[in-house]
């Protein structure tokens, strides 16, 4: 007994009504809630909690609602000013402030502090200014932090080593690392470092400034001249020897967040490492349980240098279209008090922006870290990611620049000269759109795309149908019934959102705000100029090649399974376990096994004698790696399908075909293959379309790197869309894309999407 | 003569196993290592090279992750939200799939064309509009917004367009000449033949939906609507991540795609059989 088509829409009915009624009833509430939004995690916003319960307490009227978004923080922010919905309060930080600070898209909160005579002078004057824009003033800070050098006590005294001290150079820290770098179990190879290198700017920008270098000119209109100065050189040359020359930093992988550099550190593989107070906050459960001993010490200075350091802070900002300005502020404010603060510090992730709150910490903190960080604010310098637009973008140009140096061998002074000259080119770009206007009555045209784009739809098919007569007629009233369901959603849903970026394309549009100069064909114009776009499109057809190749093997172990063999389901749910699993574990278990000095992969090729591969860190060698990786990942997914297909095939040929006497391979070659070609189409057509848009590999991966070698397309269309905020740009790189993508599915169905003839 | 061919059979045989179980075993490892991670301490995820098991089992990892965020919530909203989805692309794919393969009507493929060039667009640059339209019809923070986008799939569509092709049509024509209306060959006859093909798209999309991250997290604001992937991607914050806790979740919200999947294998073992109908 089959479920008849009744009994299943009853279901659907029933549940769409229950769902109904339980939004219903969760839409009944009086109170003035309030929306506050941060990137803190599961525990961290704990504390938080406990601060906005006494807000409320103190505010019965108001209801607070917490977000917690570790990861997408800053899409989620931007997609809701795009929609004219940002939170009503919410964390500002590094990778945003330019994109908001300069875009005067948030409240300044002067006027707030004046009425109430708060006292501003209770903020680290460093700190405070970064939140600063003339005489506006756009967030409250919560917390900072100054860049240390933390230090694995363990190792220096096993060495018998003394520790680093207050006014060391860089030639101590030189020796030091020199001394620690070692070969602790006797096998010729280094496995203990002295320090790490990461080719990071917001980890290197301060170092440049010790030597009275820059990254651009004090108003931030050139690079030329600072960038490729001898003073930068110099700094950027000493950062990048410490790996190269002097081998006292591993080589993990350079770009990438996390290649396995907080592991090392934290399994004393290396002795000293850079981080900001955040790293504290992780590292002081383990200290407290004895189970690890770290100190910190300011970062080097050079003997005929300056000493200097960077501020990154976070600070509680309300949208200049703040739903309930008055309550907003009064919560911002409130976030930022002292009372806040002093609950902050019972489990502090930066040290407070208020100085007397910070006094409290040095004393509650045993370990006499707190101080030394808190020291460190005089010599705090504005990074320039606080500072000017393109920030991100100019970013990237100088990691990369590091990285021609360190990876590829090039000339420092050529590689920054490079590099200054394209952050000129990026300056002259935004300089084109600075006088943008900005509003924040959110992107209200989809309105209109909505209704026109169903109108149209609806005239065509109209016509259509009327166009035919007859049985034709009757046919294609059939065929358009038996599509409507899906074409409406995919109409709102997908066809819509399309068309908008189409439109997109031939604007330029910041995503924050709603209006969108037109611009003609200029996206276009600029992108038939973009050497890493066309270069990052050359990367994915090679990376499409993986396609067929899996193809093939998925396809044999889908006939393997296809037989009755003992133990199919198990194997079968096996090879699909990858599709399954977390996607941040395979990656991070594929980090491990391409890791050129512990890994896996490594291991197996010395093991039978040959050498070590630097697999995901050398330019010749990434690509390739990522590609056996997709391979290995897709098998599920392929041979899935295929099993699937190979039991739609009917039976009865088979054993028609065995009483003639055929040979396996001969029924293979007449009866498999042509009577699988429907679904071998098929993944063949939908693997290449998701393999030119391999994007969530490539960023978890390798982030474009090494050298770019991995740079595919749309990890381009994002960077530029999400990270350099030019959705237009990023719009038309899409589109020219999309006609690449649809060339080769249309060859594809030319010569291979013939149905299947049964003979 | 017959014992040579039964033992190269067995050896063919060995050697498929052990190269079925190699690769097998390769798959195993990121499973293992989400596994072994959730029961350890913190430093011991940090292990260089890296610790296989734990030194001892920590089972509070799961209580504490479990109850740290409301999952219990988080699982309920994506069970109905991956449910309704199921339910909605099998009948709303296979209609499709059946228009674009069982019937004949002008323009079709070039209908199917445009439906089929609606995946090249990357979704990172669809996102904002989509985005847009769900709260131009006020859905933010509901299961509307969670649900209605993923009630179809071109993916879908195709692939039950590919196997709808591979039926050989016999059967409906048979069925034709008893009078029998499109609906009722559609729903009595394709249907049920395609039960494998049915169960891939099941699986695909219970595993997609349950699975997806960015858009459940652009169109919800709450706990009260959040999904068991945001639960997931909380315990990883901007400066450290809770392996163990994260990794615990992680294996708790596999459950039951693992189970889904054992369960729709019979379909894909059945197959078509032909006997029964008259061809």
């Amino acid at each position: 007994m089959r479920p008849s088509f009744d009994t299943v829409s009853t279901a659907i009915i029933t549940l769409t009504a229950v769902l109904f009624l339980s939004i219903c009833s969760a839409t009944a509430q009086k109170k003035t809630t309030l929306r506050i939004a941060t990137w803190l995690g599961a525990e961290e916003i704990r504390i938080e909690e406990k601060i906005l319960a006494e807000f409320t307490a103190e505010n019965p009227g108001i209801e607070v609602e917490i977000e917690s978004i570790p990861n997408k923080y800053k899409e989620k922010i931007l997609t809701s000013f795009a929609a004219g919905t940002a939170p009503d309060v919410f964390v500002l930080d590094s990778p945003i402030i330019p994109a908001l600070l300069n875009k005067d898209v948030l409240l300044d909160l002067k006027p707030y502090v004046e009425e109430n005579r708060l006292n501003l002078d209770d903020y680290f004057p460093n700190v405070l200014r970064i939140f600063e824009k003339g005489e506006k003033l756009f967030a409250f800070p919560k917390d900072y932090t100054p860049l240390m050098l933390y230090y694995n006590k363990r190792l220096f005294d096993e060495s018998g080593i003394p520790y680093p001290e207050e006014g060391w150079k860089w030639n101590d820290y030189l020796d030091t690392a020199r001394k620690l770098t070692r070969d602790t179990d006797g096998d010729g190879k280094t496995d203990q470092w002295g320090t790490l290198f990461r080719n990071q700017f917001y980890l290197w920008e301060p170092w440049v400034w010790m030597t009275g270098g820059d990254y651009l000119d004090p108003d931030g209109k050139t690079a030329k001249g600072f960038f490729n100065s001898p003073e930068t050189e110099k700094a950027l040359q000493f950062l990048v020897d410490l790996r190269e020359k002097h081998r006292v930093s591993p080589s993990v992988q350079s770009m990438t967040t996390s290649g396995g550099a907080v592991e090392l550190f934290f399994s004393g593989r290396i002795a000293m490492s850079i981080s900001g107070h955040w790293r504290w906050a992780s590292l002081l459960k383990f200290i407290e349980s004895g189970e690890m001993d770290i100190g910190i010490v300011h970062l080097p200075y050079p003997e005929d240098g300056e000493r200097v350091n960077i501020i990154f802070a976070t600070g509680w900002c309300v949208p200049k279209n703040a739903r309930y300005p008055e309550l907003s502020l009064k919560l911002a404010s409130f976030l930022g008090s002292r009372r806040a603060a002093e609950i902050r510090i019972e489990h502090p992730i930066g040290i407070p922006g208020r100085i007397e709150i910070a006094q409290d910490l040095i004393e509650k903190d045993i370990y006499g870290v707190e101080e030394l960080f808190i020291n460190e604010t005089q010599y705090g310098r504005q990074p320039w990611g606080t500072i000017i637009d393109e920030y991100r973008r100019i970013e990237q140009i100088y990691q990369l620049a590091v990285e021609k140096v360190m990876i590829g061998g090039e000339d420092i002074h050529e590689a920054c000269t490079d590099a200054a000259e394209s952050v000129d080119l990026v300056l002259k770009r935004t300089a084109k759109y600075s006088n943008v206007i900005i509003d924040l009555k959110g992107n209200r045209e989809i309105v209109s795309f909505l209704a026109g784009s169903a109108l149209f739809l609806g005239i065509l098919i109209l016509t259509a149908v009327l166009l035919v007569k007859g049985r034709e007629r009757s046919m294609m009233i059939k065929g358009y019934t038996f599509l409507a369901p899906s074409m409406i959603i995919l109409l709102v849903f997908i066809f819509v959102p399309v068309i908008f970026s189409f439109f997109l394309s031939f604007h330029h549009w910041n995503v924050v705000s709603s209006t969108k100069p037109f611009i003609g064909l200029e996206n276009y114009r600029d992108l038939f100029k973009d050497n890493m776009f066309w270069s990052a499109l050359k990367n994915t057809v090679i990376y499409s090649l993986h396609v067929p190749i899996g193809m093939a093997i998925s396809l044999c172990i889908a006939l393997l399974l296809n037989r009755r063999i003992k133990g199919g389901s198990l194997f079968r749910t096996l090879f699909f376990l990858p599709s399954i699993s977390s996607f941040v574990a395979v990656a991070l278990v594929w980090k491990l096994i391409y890791n050129s000095q512990f890994g896996l992969a490594n291991y197996i090729l010395e093991f039978i004698g040959l050498n070590g591969i630097r697999w995901l860190e050398d330019p010749k060698t990434a690509m390739i790696s990522v590609m056996i990786l997709s391979i290995w990942m897709g098998i599920g997914y392929q041979m899935v399908i295929f099993v699937a297909g190979l039991k739609n095939i009917p039976k009865e040929f088979y054993e028609a075909a065995r009483t003639d006497g055929a040979s396996a391979w001969a029924q293979f070659r007449h009866i498999t293959f042509p009577l699988l070609m429907p679904t071998t189409f098929f993944i063949l057509v939908t693997s290449l379309i998701g393999s030119f848009q391999v994007f969530s590999l490539i960023y978890i991966m390798t982030e474009g790197g090494p050298l770019q070698t991995t740079d595919v397309a749309v990890y381009h269309i994002y960077k530029n869309a999400w990270e350099y905020l030019q959705m237009g740009y990023a719009s038309a790189m899409s589109w020219v894309l999309f006609f690449i993508i649809m060339i080769i599915t249309w060859l594809q169905f030319r010569f291979l999407g013939k149905e299947v003839e049964y003979n | 003569m017959a014992n040579r061919g039964r033992l190269t059979d067995m050896i063919v045989k060995a050697l498929i196993y052990l190269m079925l179980t190699i690769l097998a075993l390769s798959m195993l490892i990121p499973f293992l290592w989400m596994v072994s991670t959730s029961f350890m301490n913190e430093l011991e995820v940090y292990s260089y090279p890296p610790k296989l098991l734990p030194e001892k089992f920590l089972w509070q990892n799961y209580r504490e992750a479990l109850t740290l965020l409301p999952f219990n919530k988080y699982f309920l909203n994506s069970i109905i939200v991956t449910l309704l989805s199921v339910i909605g692309q099998v009948f709303t794919c296979s209609m499709a799939a059946y228009a674009f393969s069982r019937l004949k009507w002008k323009g079709r493929d070039r209908v199917f064309a445009v439906y089929l060039s609606t995946m090249m667009i990357p979704v990172i640059v669809t996102l904002i509009p989509s985005f847009l339209i769900i709260n131009t019809f006020g859905w933010m923070n509901t299961y509307y917004a969670l649900v209605t986008p993923t009630l179809t799939s071109v993916w879908g569509i195709f692939l039950l367009r590919q196997f709808f092709q591979s039926i050989p049509s016999t059967y409906e024509d048979a069925a034709r000449i008893d009078g029998a209306s499109e609906f009722t060959i559609y729903w009595r006859i394709i249907m049920p033949l395609s039960k494998p093909a049915l169960a891939t798209l099941s699986i695909f999309t219970f595993m997609a939906t349950w699975k997806d991250f960015l858009w459940p997290l652009i169109v919800t604001n709450n706990n009260n609507m959040r999904t068991v992937e945001i639960g997931i991607a909380q315990f990883h914050s901007v400066h450290s991540t809770q392996w163990p806790y994260q990794m615990a979740a992680a294996v708790v919200v596999m459950i039951p795609i693992i189970v889904i999947f054992f369960f729709a294998q019979k379909y894909f073992i059945r197959g078509i059989t032909l006997s029964g109908i008259k061809g």
